[in-house]
């Protein structure tokens, strides 16, 4: 991390996960993701620019620009608050290397709404979730005079950011021995694509207590059971796409972990891993309740500081290599964006990733109306998946650059059959 | 409103299933760390230091030297580039293997040294050959060399800041030091003085200006290393 004089803008390397994201890009994909507010009234953007403008100096590692150096990307602090952008017929639209130069992620104001879309190298989803809540609450205060205390993620916009936030924390908690990287590749999904580049999203509103309900009667948490209907899910479509049990590849999902809660740190840059359960259709058909097993011992496992630090290691150690250190810039985004290609995508059918429960203060509740966490999709893959909870719902939210919605129906037949009631809403609005 | 094919509740906006994508009737109206008495984790450096490791070194140095000893004295019947072999030998065991000996070679002392032994191999080769070139032309060239080689390594060990100032002058240093080594071959062997050092000159003397430059300017020097950092 480096360096922020008085009169000049900080700078700061990519950190470890974040240095893929810039060599992956492709012609029309870019790995963005969405967090949103809806709030109960419309937003005034002139007011939004001006909260925008105090918390993008209180963040400066998250309010930057990518810019590249001779061996490594780097991010930049922006100079300003980027403009405030209108909304699209869909979300995350691609972000072009011009648009990443002048800043890497926008701010998006439609009606009641207030969406922050962040290019993945900027941080991971906790630490933009910490983003949007202090502009949310900068914007509250500004709009309606009122006070909001520094509790549930809200930190003093006056202040200039801590150390702990701005540190890379994965070079500080690798581990010393190695993981291995041998994995089995998944069952890629598939479909004919949509025109234009048009991104499809259907939102999911779940209840909280119902879903924690049935979670519970199967021993497991909220996570792993949604992991679990989803996984069932996947099962099924690719049972109705491929009747021969034979032809069938491995159903895998790939689950982001957060790494603050494992290792206690308050970072804001990228600090996340996955975890990849992993279940088998040739060996026929499976129950809710064998997936919900399986995800919970794969999690068990892997989600400790121990397992966490070595693949951290591994990962660690590549770019520790001076070889690779001294290679130029363009040569290494080759070779990164082969290794990406060949191997990066083909691990997991999709990523559900679930922000969790969002809590903010008391006072800001009566003003915000829900949240949303979308995830981009994946360069190869056409599905991704983003969760959080706000109150009593749960909004999960599919993405897809395919027309049928098919994994969704399956999604809604699973919960369906348990019981669950769905309500669903979407941005494919044409008759 | 719910969909009347798959039987999913639907938001009111929606005018086909997200699901199953049937068309939906037209209803809406738009609608810590504890005080422990010793410090814990702070164990002490170990170094592995072997003699044997030494020794194994002058075994290494012993061989091509007494290979080359009766080489010479088989072929002439006198020791005759022996001394060459000796020398360079030596040179090689004071630069490279000699500090091994030491727990903490300090490189302020074993670089002068270094430095001592080759100028005394070349003083030697000059009496060998009976050349007059040692004084005019070989010590004032070396010893430039070892001026400004032992200054950077001294000023790097026991200075912390400023390395770009150094390793600036440094350079400039050079630059002179090759026009010194001109002038000094024009006297010595007699040769017309044509003036190539100039252009090493020239380019070390902007190369050192620049990082001169780059000690005093912070921000161009921030500029630069966001640039290149590898």
């Amino acid at each position: 991390m480096k360096k922020q004089e008085s009169n000049s803008l900080m700078w700061v390397r990519l950190d470890n996960a974040a240095k893929i994201y810039p060599a992956a890009r492709k012609k029309n994909w870019s790995n963005v993701y969405r967090q949103s507010v809806t709030l109960y009234e419309e937003v005034d953007c002139s007011i939004l620019k001006s909260a925008l403008d105090v918390v993008v100096k209180r963040f400066p590692s998250i309010a930057s620009k990518l810019r590249k150096g001779l061996f490594w990307y780097y991010l930049q602090q922006v100079e300003n608050a980027p403009d405030i952008k209108e909304e699209y017929s869909y979300p995350l639209a691609y972000m072009s290397n011009n648009e990443m130069r002048k800043c890497a992620f926008r701010v998006i104001v439609y009606r009641n709404r207030i969406a922050v879309e962040f290019f993945h190298s900027l941080t991971d989803g906790a630490g933009a979730l910490i983003f949007l809540k202090n502009l949310l609450a900068e914007y509250l205060e500004l709009k309606y005079g009122i006070t909001i205390p520094f509790e549930h993620g809200i930190v003093d916009r006056k202040a200039t950011p801590t150390f702990e936030e701005l540190e890379d924390c994965f070079p500080k908690y690798a581990g010393k021995v190695l993981a291995s990287r041998k994995d089995t590749n998944a069952w890629h999904m598939y479909g004919a694509p949509q025109k234009d580049g048009f991104l499809n999203l259907t939102c999911f509103q779940l209840s909280v207590k119902q879903i924690l309900d049935l979670a519970h009667s199967h021993g497991v948490t909220l996570t792993v059971f949604m992991s679990a209907v989803m996984m069932l899910a996947l099962f099924n479509l690719q049972k109705e796409k491929e009747p021969n049990v034979k032809n069938r590849k491995l159903i895998k999902l790939l689950i982001p972990i957060n790494l603050r809660t494992l290792f206690n740190s308050n970072t804001l840059r990228n600090f996340s891993m996955y975890t990849i359960p992993e279940i088998n259709p040739r060996l026929g058909d499976y129950t809710l309740s064998e997936i919900c097993n399986v995800i919970k011992h794969k999690m068990g496992s892997e989600f400790t500081a121990k397992h966490m630090s070595t693949v951290i290691a591994t990962n660690v150690n590549d770019e520790k290599n001076p070889l690779v250190r001294l290679i130029p810039l363009p040569i290494k985004n080759l070779v990164m964006k082969a290794i990406f290609n060949s191997v990066g995508e083909k691990k997991a059918c999709l990523s559900l990733s679930n922000l969790g429960k969002i809590t903010i203060p008391q006072i800001m509740e009566s003003y915000v109306k829900r949240f949303d966490f979308i995830l981009g999709v994946q360069a190869t893959q056409p599905y991704n998946c983003g969760m959080v909870t706000y109150k009593d719902t749960i909004y999960l939210n599919f993405i897809r650059d395919i027309k049928d919605p098919e994994l969704e129906r399956h999604f809604y037949l699973v919960l369906q059959s348990l019981g669950v009631e769905v309500y669903v809403e979407s941005n494919q609005n044409e008759r | 409103m719910y969909c009347i094919n798959c039987g999913v509740k639907l938001s009111d906006n929606e005018t086909k299933c997200p699901l199953c994508n049937t068309v939906v009737p037209i209803i809406n109206d738009k609608k810590d760390d504890e005080k422990k008495l010793y410090p814990s984790n702070k164990m002490p450096k170990k170094t592995y230091y072997s003699k044997v490791l030494s020794g194994g070194i002058i075994i290494l140095f012993l061989i091509p030297l007494v290979t080359t000893f009766f080489s010479d004295f088989n072929d002439n019947g006198y020791l005759d580039w022996f001394g060459y072999v000796f020398g360079a030998l030596l040179v090689v065991y004071v630069a490279f293997a000699l500090p091994i000996w030491f727990r903490k070679p300090n490189p302020v002392i074993f670089v002068p040294c270094s430095f001592l032994a080759v100028i005394l191999y070349v003083f030697y080769i000059n009496l060998v050959l009976g050349g007059n070139w040692f004084f005019t032309f070989a010590l004032p060239v070396l010893g430039g060399i070892c001026i400004i080689t032992c200054t950077m390594v001294t000023l790097f060990r026991y200075l912390k800041k400023g390395r770009l100032f150094i390793i600036g002058g440094c350079v400039v240093a050079i630059g002179l030091l090759i026009l010194l080594m001109e002038y000094l071959m024009t006297i010595t062997f007699a040769l017309p003085f044509r003036g190539w050092s100039i252009y090493p000159l020239i380019t070390l003397s902007l190369l050192g200006g620049l990082l001169l430059y780059l000690a005093i300017n912070k921000p161009a020097r921030e500029i630069i290393e966001r640039k290149i950092f590898f």
